[in-house]
């Protein structure tokens, strides 16, 4: 278990550096300059250069690397062009904005797709079918095409939510619900089908298996076979799918936040691509990409305690 | 091949109808488009669907249909392209990968997986956000993200397709590897590339949709989807229905994509159907035998009928009987539904197969009638079962311990630290020394061997009277298929349990058994104590099946007649009239070919009236049992009977 761990824990650091020479290249390879930027239009090739120099732009590549390396270790990941903010201290306090959206869109999507999930599996017939065909349905539309529907009929027809904007918690618990309602329930209609189809599809099979014959062999009422053996048999993938759906929202959320105008990473990401703020866009990519690690890292964890053919491998 | 096919499902064929018909629009889209797709009327500005603007026009008038036609090549093609690089990248590495073995595969694999970590909708708009909105371009660098799925999906597949044997054959004959590669394993491999291509397309489409939507899509003045939606959200106030074109059809591509890849993954056929819901038995089963039970059996199956709910009977007219305390063995080739036949018994037929004639007699109940209720009372507390497979008959999630505590505590009542304390008596019993390590077990811990252990103990814990082992020892190694069996002997002579030993050995059931019905097509053949039926057999189909086993007791010498029987058992659909071994008989004349006469299962059964036909017996005038040769061996060779079987044990 310790020799995993440690394993995964090293494969997450590749992964996240790999994200910042990813990016790092980017930046690079676009040809602009972020000293064009900060020097403002209308700036003389001079004053672009002073401005690069300053910047350590004509530094070499690997020295420019590590000197960043070297700051982002320490939490440092630079200033903005545009603006002078840090940006650490500006991702990390949008890092809340997006994070509760895609946690709350993951468990209204793991709650209501299992129950429809499990249902469409275990009645059959017309239900089932409507729960296949609703997903489909449902994972063919663009989330921001759902979203603004729902807009339309909530918040300018039904006036019972806002349409856009954000209250953080600490300012108003009530409204900071409100305030997210809308784009949770838009990212949660897509995970739920996710999820509806991935738990029908496992319970399907998992009914079919051996092992659930033998329980009926011995008398074991449905209702254990069912909710008991089954689902827990179906949970694995279930699990993995709500990991993959948690690190899909999160960049799902660009769009999102742009639609209903909440300030968390996805727009922060939005705005330093438009304004070409190359620490920005760096600090966002290495961000997301520890995000992800960690959300990986935690699913290996879940799978693990679930399932004991992988816990005692 | 398989895309016609899947063409002629509805589902199919529409969604391969709207792509087709998207594809032609986008390229002719200048030759018919009523307007230009930047024409502007500001005097019909939002104007919503009129006989002029089918689709009604923009916030500048512009017609709505004309862009959104003029706007499908730059919506679909990008996304194309990304499925394109995304296979082209992947499926080669895969193939790499499967054929260069270890190093070359844990490289690429730990590249994929890489890829597989990325924040790929970052990483993106990161590309964006460098060189700037390029459609293509964004999009074959999204091809290159795709890639890492594919190359994950296909490496399996490639990986065991190059274990194939033809494939195996076809690189030994010296194939060129690129030759073996392109003959055989991408082939194979065209139904999973079809499916998988139509899914990434559908999912390109609406990350490309969604890039164009936060304005990193093609430049204005030309309409990609996203774009439109976009700029119909900004009138979502005033001219909710500028939305609804747009997004029905990119919502009708991607269904249609998705609906693609289902047809060509069914090959056809529907998607794998749910559960059914159990519902109770037929309420009225069809011609129950006449008369009660015999007096002094546990068991007394009377003209047992199993079909295929609307289709062929599996087995036809099957009749035994089992005193208790004995041992009886189901014998035959695969295929001749003894399983069918022990699986009805406790109502475990699979779905969609049921019981349609006959009787079950267990303990002075007709079981065949029970709905399945009742039936769930008498398993496992009555009649337990004992699988083929003991490697997938436990459940992988939970441990051993609380898989025999959980039914013993249901069965007996008793407290959670009885329940354990019995589970080790069990555990004992069926001969697992330190029982109480394998209460903490998993079963994917467990030997074949030590697996069926614990089902026979599982299969204990209620007590039953009657146990049903399918195979027992079919998948088990050699020597632990004699430790099992003399475990079963054990298990009948300390607690005089009745056992049913379904088996296609006559060694097996020579060995264990003291009554023996032997199966074929349906239906027996032959049935009587082991020392009659295997000592002298009556039937050809008895004596060639023992002729063609090479279990022979020690000191007996090998027969001469060790031969295999020709052909295969028929299936139900082609069963004949008359004699069903008849076509592999090697004493058939034309006489096999009228329908047989069947006699008693065993004494004291009623007496035999009428011939038998193939199909659900009719009436009740027929009572089965078993189907006599019409010329018996009458003068049969003494074939050797292993030393175990003692004549005269049985009732």
């Amino acid at each position: 278990m310790a020799v995993y761990l440690a394993r995964r824990l090293a494969f997450a650091v590749v992964t996240i550096l790999a994200a910042s020479v990813v990016s790092f290249l980017l930046v690079h390879a676009s040809g602009g300059s972020p000293g064009a930027i900060t020097a403002g239009a209308g700036a003389t090739p001079a004053q672009v250069a002073a401005e690069n120099h300053r910047l350590g732009w004509d530094q070499p590549l690997v020295t420019q690397y590590l000197t960043w390396l070297g700051h982002a270790a320490s939490g440092n990941l630079g200033v903005s062009l545009i603006d002078g903010h840090n940006i650490w201290s500006d991702l990390t306090a949008r890092l809340p904005v997006t994070a509760s959206i895609a946690l709350f869109a993951t468990l209204l999507s793991g709650i209501f797709g299992v129950l429809i999930g499990v249902a469409a599996a275990v009645r059959g017939g017309l239900a089932d079918r409507t729960v296949t065909v609703g997903s489909g349905v449902a994972l063919s539309l663009p989330q921001f095409w759902i979203g603004i529907l729902l807009v339309y009929l909530i918040a300018i027809k039904a006036h019972l939510l806002p349409a856009t904007g954000y209250v953080a918690f600490s300012a108003s618990p009530s409204q900071y619900l409100q305030s997210l309602a809308l784009p949770v329930i838009t990212l949660a209609i897509t995970g739920t089908a996710i999820i509806a189809r991935t738990t029908r599809t496992g319970m399907v099979s998992a009914l079919r298996q051996e092992h659930i014959r033998t329980l009926q062999a011995l008398g074991t009422p449905p209702w254990r076979i069912r909710y008991v053996h089954a689902l827990r048999f179906a949970a694995a993938p279930v699990v993995s799918v709500l990991g993959i759906q948690f690190i899909a929202l999160f960049g799902g959320s660009v769009v999102i936040e742009q639609l209903f105008a909440l300030p968390g990473l996805g727009q922060a990401a939005q705005n330093a691509i438009g304004n070409n703020d190359f620490p920005a866009v760096q600090g966002v990519v290495v961000i997301a990409t520890v995000v992800v690690v960690i959300t990986n890292l935690v699913l290996d964890l879940a799978l693990g305690a679930l399932d004991p053919r992988v816990r005692t491998a | 091949m398989r895309a016609p096919r899947a063409l002629r499902t509805a589902g199919g064929a529409l969604s391969a109808a709207w792509l087709v018909f998207l594809l032609l629009a986008s390229v002719t889209a200048s030759w018919w488009l009523p307007y230009q797709a930047d024409a502007q009327d500001p005097a019909h500005a939002l104007a919503g669907p009129s006989a002029s603007h089918w689709l009604g026009t923009d916030d500048l008038g512009r017609d709505v249909l004309s862009r959104i036609a003029a706007g499908s090549w730059i919506s679909v093609g990008p996304a194309l392209l990304a499925v394109i690089v995304a296979f082209g990248a992947g499926i080669p590495l895969a193939l790499l990968a499967a054929e260069h073995g270890r190093w070359v595969e844990r490289g690429s694999s730990r590249f994929a997986e890489l890829l597989l970590a990325l924040p790929s909708i970052v990483i993106l708009l990161a590309f964006v956000g460098a060189v700037g909105v390029h459609p293509w371009a964004i999009m074959t660098v999204l091809g290159v993200l795709l890639s890492a799925p594919v190359y994950r999906i296909f490496l399996g597949q490639a990986q065991s397709l190059r274990t194939r044997l033809y494939v195996d054959a076809a690189r030994v004959n010296g194939v060129s590897s690129l030759r073996v590669n392109l003959r055989h394993v991408l082939p194979a491999m065209a139904t999973t590339i079809a499916v998988q291509a139509a899914q990434l397309f559908a999912i390109s489409v609406l990350i490309e949709a969604g890039l164009a939507f936060m304005g990193f899509g093609p430049s204005l003045p030309s309409p990609s989807w996203g774009g439109l939606i976009a700029a119909a959200s900004q009138h979502v106030y005033d001219d909710p229905w500028l939305m609804v074109p747009t997004g029905a059809v990119l919502a009708l591509t991607v269904i249609a994509a998705n609906g693609l890849a289902d047809a060509v993954a069914g090959g056809g056929r529907e998607a794998e159907p749910a559960v059914r819901r159990t519902r109770g038995r037929a309420a009225v089963p069809a011609a129950p035998a006449a008369g009660g039970p015999i007096d002094g059996m546990l068991l007394d199956v009377r003209d047992l009928t199993v079909a295929v709910a609307d289709g062929p009977a599996l087995v036809t007219g099957v009749s035994f009987a089992l005193p208790p305390g004995t041992v009886l063995g189901l014998v035959g080739e695969s295929g001749c539904g003894k399983t069918m036949t022990a699986r009805a018994l406790p109502g475990l037929l699979p779905e969609g197969v049921e019981v349609t004639g006959g009787s079950v007699w267990f303990a002075g109940r007709d079981l065949a009638g029970l709905p399945d209720k009742d039936l769930r009372a008498v398993r496992g507390r009555e009649i337990a079962v004992i699988s083929q497979e003991p490697m997938v008959a436990l459940d992988p999630m939970f441990s051993v311990g609380y898989q025999l505590t959980q039914p013993i505590r249901r069965f007996r009542g008793v407290g959670r630290a009885e329940a354990r304390r019995i589970a080790e008596q069990l555990l004992r019993e069926v001969g697992i020394t330190g029982a109480r390590r394998m209460l903490r077990s998993y079963p994917h811990q467990l030997s074949g061997g030590m697996a069926q252990r614990v089902c026979i103990a599982l299969a204990l814990t209620g007590s039953p009277k009657l146990l049903i082992a399918d195979e027992p020892t079919t998948a088990l190694d050699v020597t632990v298929q004699a430790e099992i069996l003399s475990l079963l002997r054990a298990l009948v002579r300390t607690t005089g349990l009745s056992v049913i030993i379904v088996s296609h050995d006559p060694g097996v059931v020579a060995d264990l058994c003291d009554e023996v019905a032997v199966m074929y097509a349906g239906q027996v053949v032959e049935s009587g104590t082991v020392a009659e039926v295997l000592g002298s057999p009556s039937h050809p189909y008895t004596a060639a099946l023992l002729a063609a086993n090479p279990h022979v007791a020690e000191g007996l010498p090998v027969p001469e007649r060790l031969a295999s029987i020709p052909g295969t058992v028929p299936a139900p659909p082609d069963w004949p009239t008359g004699c069903r071994f008849a076509s592999r008989c090697s004493l058939a004349t034309a006489e096999c070919a009228a329908p047989v006469p069947v006699t008693p299962a065993h004494a004291g059964g009623p007496v035999v009236a009428g011939p038998v036909v193939a199909g659900p017996v009719v009436g009740g005038t027929v009572v089965g049992g078993t189907v006599r040769c019409v010329h018996p061996l009458s003068s049969p060779a003494p074939l050797p009977v292993p030393h175990h079987a003692e004549p005269g044990v049985s009732s």
